[in-house]
Parts: C-alpha cells; structure tokens; sequence
C-alpha cells in the first residue's frame, strides 16, 4: 500500500488522527445547552430560539412522541424543509432511540413509496406543503402517522382517501406533550441514528445506514480541519438542506456542537436569496457552507456587495460538485480567502476530503483524506489491485464515518462496502503529494474497443471551443464497439454551428477512440441543484437513432 | 417608463439568456417566475445585479423583492422612480 503521503500536506491545527467519545449525537445539544443556555441556536426569519429553548422543546416533542408509541429503533420519516422543526424534531427521535430517515422534500411517487417501505417508517413528518405528496402514495406504504407543521394552513384542504390517518399537528403535539424531561433513553454511540436516502446518479433510492458515531465522527473530523475558533455565539448560515448529509453535518451538527447561532433559510421560494443577502448582511456569520451554483451566483455580485457579505465569512465551504476555478479565483480576489472544498457522500456520514483549511490545495483538486480516513485508487475493473501514482482508478475509503451498509439492501451492500473499504464508484487519482482529483463517475465511464475512456477528458477539450457553453458526454451502446461516444453540445448565445464543425474539432484535438460517434445539439444540459450534470436524465431523455 | 420597460425586456433576455424569448413579444405584465419568465433563484440574483449595474437601484431584500420583482412592469415602475444612473451611463 502506498504510505499515507497527504500527512505532510495537513495544516499545523490538525492532529492525524482524533479521539473519538463514545456518544449518541444529542449529547451535543444536551453538552451546549448545559454551557451556553442563553445562546441563540436559531434565528428563522423574526423567531429566535436559545439553547435551553430548544432543547425543552426537543424534550417536550421526545416526550410527546414516547406517550403515543414511538421508541428505540422506529424509523420516522422526515420530509422537511431547514426549518425549526427540523432541528427540534431531529434531536427528539434521537434522544427515543429512534431513527431519522432523512428524505430529499423533492421525491414523490415510486421514489417515495420505495424509501418508505424499505426504511419500514410508520411516521412521517413534514410540513404541509409537502403532505399531499405523501397521501398520493399512503395506501401503497406501512405509513399509520402524518405529523404536519402547518405553515400555509393547508392541513385542511389535502385531498386525503377514506381510511387515510388524519394529518397531527405538529405544535399540538409539542403543546399536549407531558413533560419537558429529559427522555432518558438507552442510546449507544454504536445505535442507528439515521437512514440517509440517495438515489446517488442511478438507479433506486437506497439507504445509507449511519450510525451515531459515525455521524459523530464526521462531525469532529469537519470540526478539526477546519479549527476555527468562532468568539462565543457566531453564527452559520443554514442554506445547505439538514436532509443532505453535507447541511446535516456543516451546518446543523456543528453549530449545536460549538453553540453557534443556525441561521436558518429554508429556500421555499425564489425570494430565498435575498434573505440570504439580508441574513449575512445583518448578523455577519462566521460559516458559511454553500454548493457551486450558490457562490458562484455571489461572487457575481457587484464587487462592493459581493465584499461586504463576504467580509464577516471566515469557513466559506463548498460541497456537492466541483467548484469551478474562475468562482475560487473571484472569492479570492473579493476576499483574500478561499473557498475550503470537501468532498463527501452519504455513505461517509458527510466528508471524507477537504482542501486544506485556510491554506487551500492544487487546482482541481478535492483535497487531502481527513485524520483517521485512509484512501486508495484501486483498479477498475476488479477493485483488488492498488493503482500508483497518478494512475486513474476507483476511489475507495475507510474511516469511523462510513456507514454499516445499504439498509435492508444486503446485495448492494456487498457491492460497496469490501473488507472495510468504501467503493464510492467515483473514478480518481491521487498525486505524489496525497491530493486526490476526481475524473467520473464509474458509471459514466466509456468502454469502447477496450479503450477506457473518460468523459471529462472529452467535455474538457470541448469546453474550450470559442462556441460551446456546456456539453455532457454519455455511452450509447455499439454493436461492434460495446460503446461509443455520444457529445451532447449546448452552444453560447447567439452562437450558431453544425456537427461537422464540431466533429472537425474532435478529430483535430483528440485520439481517434474518443471522438464522439454521435454529436447532438442542444438548448441546455439538465443539471441538479448543485449543478451536476444530470447524465441519468440524458441517458434516459435521449434515444439516438 | 415604456422606454425602460422595452429595455428591460432586452436586457433579461440577453443576460439571463432567455433561449426562444422575443423581448418584442413579452406583455409588460408577463410574471417573471412561474407562469411567465420562469426565471429560478440564481437567474434572480443575477436580475438583481443587472439592475444595480445598469441603473444604480439597490433591490438586495426579501421585503422589498416581495413588492417589485411580481412582473417586468413593477419592476420598471421601480427603477424609473429610483434609478441613480442617467440613461447615457
């Protein structure tokens, strides 16, 4: 095995391995609130809610749930926007020994009905909004409860079938609830905590099985990379959703962990963004973790703006695709600073890599393996064999942040998780330095011929031609070749081409097994909120003739 | 205010690169999110750079973007009567 090469890369602040208290997550919140009762925890548009609020009402909701059933081991589903109810709903199923099955607000239909059956939830909690997503679907699921945060007042016009239950309200609950004790359950470091979701860029949803210490772990280990200090009661923006594990960890763990104000934007409109300037404008935070899409849209600020929302940000980081060179080189001009990069999964609680903190790493680079993670590149076609230095691969990882498996999913667990490592399915490569790049998706990877061949080599060369805005370059099944290429282009504004100008330009700049077989031309390259390229959508959109 | 709106049609559909948009053809009372421009979060910052840029008006809060950002109409009715910069700049 290549020796761990990226510990001379790690920032004086950060010890090479952590000692790991053997806690269920909540004691965060019960630790902060013994120390810091006063602090604010959150602040949601003009509500604002201290440690010891919270965490009585944490109390009171835990209680609430016990009296009607709930206890170790139940899953309960939440489909929850950033929200106070999050948070407190979140630490109340914990401290029962209950279990968080955190679902993406965004799924409805065959997603739903499978996530729910698989995690076995009989509870689901969500806002309004979002219920008539879960009645459309309620008779093909185990789900017996609805528990609703009524934020519209809509709980009375859900079409809802006889036979349904009726929706509860949320602050009823809280309301009725017997006590605001502790609930002092039996819940070890080694209980299941949460079942993240993710549908990852194919196939079914599966669940990742997280446990408290591996979240825990995760915690610490972001913490300690990046060692900010922040000076008492400093505030991070809460923008990143808690249902991904990159908002569970960055912003909602870590603030309860370190008693920091959750300034919490729940993107339910378009108008979101500009609280979001108001927000960091009027309590200057401290943290701020976004995606590309989103600090690629304020570094474009005009300069004096973009300056004075950024000045207070002290761990600006970013996560859920890669953040283009030219937003780090513009945050760096407005700020002196960079932009801190993590790289993760739900199958790794949150991160396994980040770029050094403050110091940053080589362009392109996702960063160095955090303390106690252990990294490799391992051959692609059978996953045994360690590749050298520079060579592409698959990344696999292991750490006490990777999951225990696929929940009720014994194949696919198998698949990824092989005598201790984490097969992430992201091709990469590791330099002479320890910094990893990441080249594809495994998935995405094209065999033609017997060529390995990568997307991102050919998306790369056609992303500098003067005409082309984005492209997207996917396999098309070949009866001689096994696969070929196919070159989706989406060109600039008021720029006009034809394929054989762009076929000329492939064959001009690349070997001959890469240049696309089929090239099509398109208004625009569907992308996910994070801005990753949606290839399963292109995939399934898209039949060549 | 019609010279401002006219412009301001042609000024969207360029910078947010409106594909298949006639800035000709818009009504003044086309909205700009759902139903009419379709416009999503990003493209609204960056709608709000525009406007700071091209005619020195500030719309960076919800309250505000609330009342003026409903459809290109109010949002040129805005600008007329605070704009800072002259129509030459």
């Amino acid at each position: 095995m290549i020796e761990r090469p990226w510990f001379k890369h790690y920032e004086k602040q950060v010890p090479h391995s952590l000692t790991y208290p053997e806690i269920p997550i909540y004691q965060f919140l019960i630790d902060t609130t013994a120390k810091h009762p006063d602090y604010t925890a959150i602040t949601f548009n003009a509500l604002h809610m201290t440690y010891k609020e919270l965490n009585e009402r944490v109390n009171r909701f835990a209680q609430a749930l016990r009296k009607s059933g709930v206890g170790p081991g139940d899953r309960i589903a939440f489909l929850l926007v950033n929200s106070p109810t999050y948070v407190i709903a979140f630490f109340a199923v914990l401290k029962l020994g209950s279990i968080v099955v955190n679902l993406s607000v965004g799924i409805q239909g065959e997603e739903l009905i499978h996530s729910l059956n698989n995690s076995g939830a009989e509870i689901v909690i969500t806002l309004d909004l979002f219920a008539q997503n879960i009645y459309q679907v309620i008779k093909k699921t185990g789900v017996k409860r609805i528990i609703l945060h009524s934020v519209f007042g809509l709980e009375k016009q859900i079409p809802r079938d006889e036979g349904t239950p009726q929706p509860q309200l949320f602050l009823d609950l809280l309301a009725s609830s017997p006590s605001s004790e502790e609930p002092l359950a039996r819940v070890s470091s080694g209980d299941v905590a949460v079942l993240q979701y993710t549908s990852g860029t194919t196939g079914t949803p599966k669940a990742a099985t997280l446990t408290h210490a591996n979240i825990g772990a995760s915690v610490l280990q972001s913490e300690r990379w990046v060692g900010i200090e922040g000076e008492g009661n400093a505030s991070v923006i809460c923008i990143i959703p808690f249902f991904h594990v990159f908002g569970m960890s960055a912003c909602l763990l870590i603030s309860v962990l370190k008693g920091y104000r959750m300034l919490i934007l729940p993107r339910m409109d378009l108008m979101d963004i500009l609280s979001l300037l108001e927000t960091i404008g009027t309590y200057r935070p401290l943290s701020f973790p976004a995606v590309p899409t989103l600090w690629a849209a304020i570094v474009s600020l005009p300069p004096e703006v973009a300056r004075s929302r950024l000045e207070s940000i002290q761990v600006a980081t970013s996560g859920g695709a890669p953040l283009p060179g030219w937003v780090q080189e513009r945050f760096e001009e407005l700020t002196g600073r960079k932009i801190a990069e993590a790289y993760g999964l739900s199958e790794a609680s949150s991160a396994t890599h980040f770029t050094p903190f403050p110091h940053g790493g080589p362009s392109g680079s996702i960063g160095l393996p955090l303390p106690d993670t252990d990294a490799r590149i391992m051959d692609i076609e059978t996953g045994l064999k360690e590749c050298g230095i520079g060579e592409i691969g698959e990344l696999v990882v292991k750490g006490p942040q990777i999951m225990q498996g696929y929940w009720n999913n014994e194949a696919m667990t198998a698949a990824a998780l092989r005598n201790g490592w984490l097969y992430t399915r992201d091709l990469a490569r590791m330099d002479q330095d320890g910094f990893f790049y990441l080249v594809d998706r495994k998935d995405d990877l094209i065999i033609s011929s017997g060529f390995n061949i990568y997307p991102s080599q050919i998306e790369a060369i056609l992303e500098r031609h003067p005409k082309i805005k984005e492209v997207a370059v996917i396999a098309i099944p070949d009866r001689l070749k096994g696969q070929a290429v196919m070159a989706v282009i989406a060109l600039k504004e008021g720029q006009a081409g034809d394929k054989e100008e762009f076929f000329r330009y492939c064959q001009e700049n690349m070997p001959d097994y890469r240049v696309p077989k089929i090239i099509l031309l398109r208004q625009e390259i569907p992308r996910d909120p994070a801005g990753k390229i949606l290839k399963k959508v292109l995939r399934e959109t898209i039949k060549p003739v | 205010m019609k010279k401002i709106l006219q412009e301001l049609k042609k000024k969207i559909v360029e910078e947010l690169q409106l594909e298949e948009v006639n800035p000709d053809e818009l009504a003044d009372d086309t909205s700009l999110f759902d139903g009419g421009l379709g416009l999503v979060s990003v493209d609204l910052l960056a709608l709000v750079v525009l406007i700071d840029r091209d005619y020195g008006v500030e719309i960076f809060s919800r309250e505000l973007g609330e009342k003026v950002f409903i459809n290109l109409s109010t949002l040129a009715e805005y600008i007329e009567k605070n704009r800072k910069k002259d129509e030459d700049q």
